[in-house]
């Protein structure tokens, strides 16, 4: 009990100090990179935990999403490697006091609250990836075809928003170069 | 038992404080993002404990983590399509000049 509640703790650690790198960096690739390493962090403390088939999700998942958005980090930045050691922030001290009331309240709401009884062993990782395969195509099979829908929809949409949209003034413009 | 609860819990309530804090701070498109992932980072690890401490027998927890889970890969989506259209429009996802998108 001690060495899962060590675990947990110590990928908790690294998975904030990642998070707290995200806005204290000036360098933009430098915040993709610690957000990755924060969110494998949190995938580190699901293994801790336990759900194994989710901290490995976890874990693949962001490691794509964070490098794609460290290649639209250097494509969108004005100054991405923070050389030029601009402030990109606006309203810091009501985003201070934010943050900490909303961590404050559910840190509150953590201590406060009767959990009731807590199960200390949890179904073996063959077991419980075995029971979330029946559930996903069983009970929750609405659930999770309307998950794969919404993720094609938003494919289609933001591609069809990304493509450059075609005006009779853009396309005079073209020919009048050409 | 309940000790590894209550770390989990904190530690998803202080990446949540961290994400609430990023996304009304920066004045960058993909960093606001990046906020918006942390807070959806928090709401996991909240899931996660919960369904390991609380409700093992229950798989519709760890079916919660997926949808979440969606949501993140929906929200990144979406919102780099937006970042592409307004880069393309404007030349800049800065948020601050993105006044005239107010209703």
């Amino acid at each position: 009990m001690y060495a899962q509640a060590f675990f947990v703790a110590v990928f908790g650690l690294a998975a904030i100090g990642f998070g707290v790198v995200v806005f204290r960096t000036s360098s933009m690739v430098r915040s993709a990179l610690a957000l990755l390493f924060s969110q494998t962090a949190v995938g580190c403390m699901f293994l801790a935990m336990q759900t194994e088939f989710l901290g490995v999700l976890q874990i693949m998942m962001m490691a794509t999403e964070m490098s794609i958005m460290a290649i639209f980090m250097v494509m969108f930045m004005m100054d991405p490697g923070g050389m030029g050691g601009m402030d990109m922030t606006h309203q810091k001290r009501f985003s201070i006091g934010a943050g900490v009331v909303a961590a404050g309240v559910a840190i509150v709401v953590a201590f406060w609250a009767d959990w009731g009884p807590v199960t200390a062993e949890a179904p073996d990782a063959a077991m419980q990836t075995r029971a979330l395969g029946i559930e996903l195509l069983g009970r929750s099979m609405l659930i999770f075809e309307t998950a794969g829908v919404t993720i094609l929809t938003a494919m289609i949409a933001a591609t069809a928003v990304a493509i450059p949209v075609q005006t009779t003034a853009n396309s005079a413009d073209k020919e009048d170069t050409e | 038992m309940t000790l590894v609860l209550i770390v989990a819990l904190v530690t998803g309530a202080i990446l949540f404080g961290i994400g609430v804090y990023g996304a009304l701070s920066q004045t960058n498109l993909v960093m606001i993002m990046m906020g918006v992932e942390l807070i959806l980072a928090g709401a996991l690890v909240n899931l996660v404990a919960f369904w390991r401490f609380l409700h093992p027998e229950s798989y519709s927890g760890q079916m919660f983590v997926l949808v979440v889970m969606t949501v993140m890969a929906v929200e990144m989506a979406v919102g780099f399509g937006v970042a592409i259209a307004r880069f393309r429009a404007k030349g800049s996802v800065e948020m601050e000049e993105a006044g005239d998108l107010k209703g």
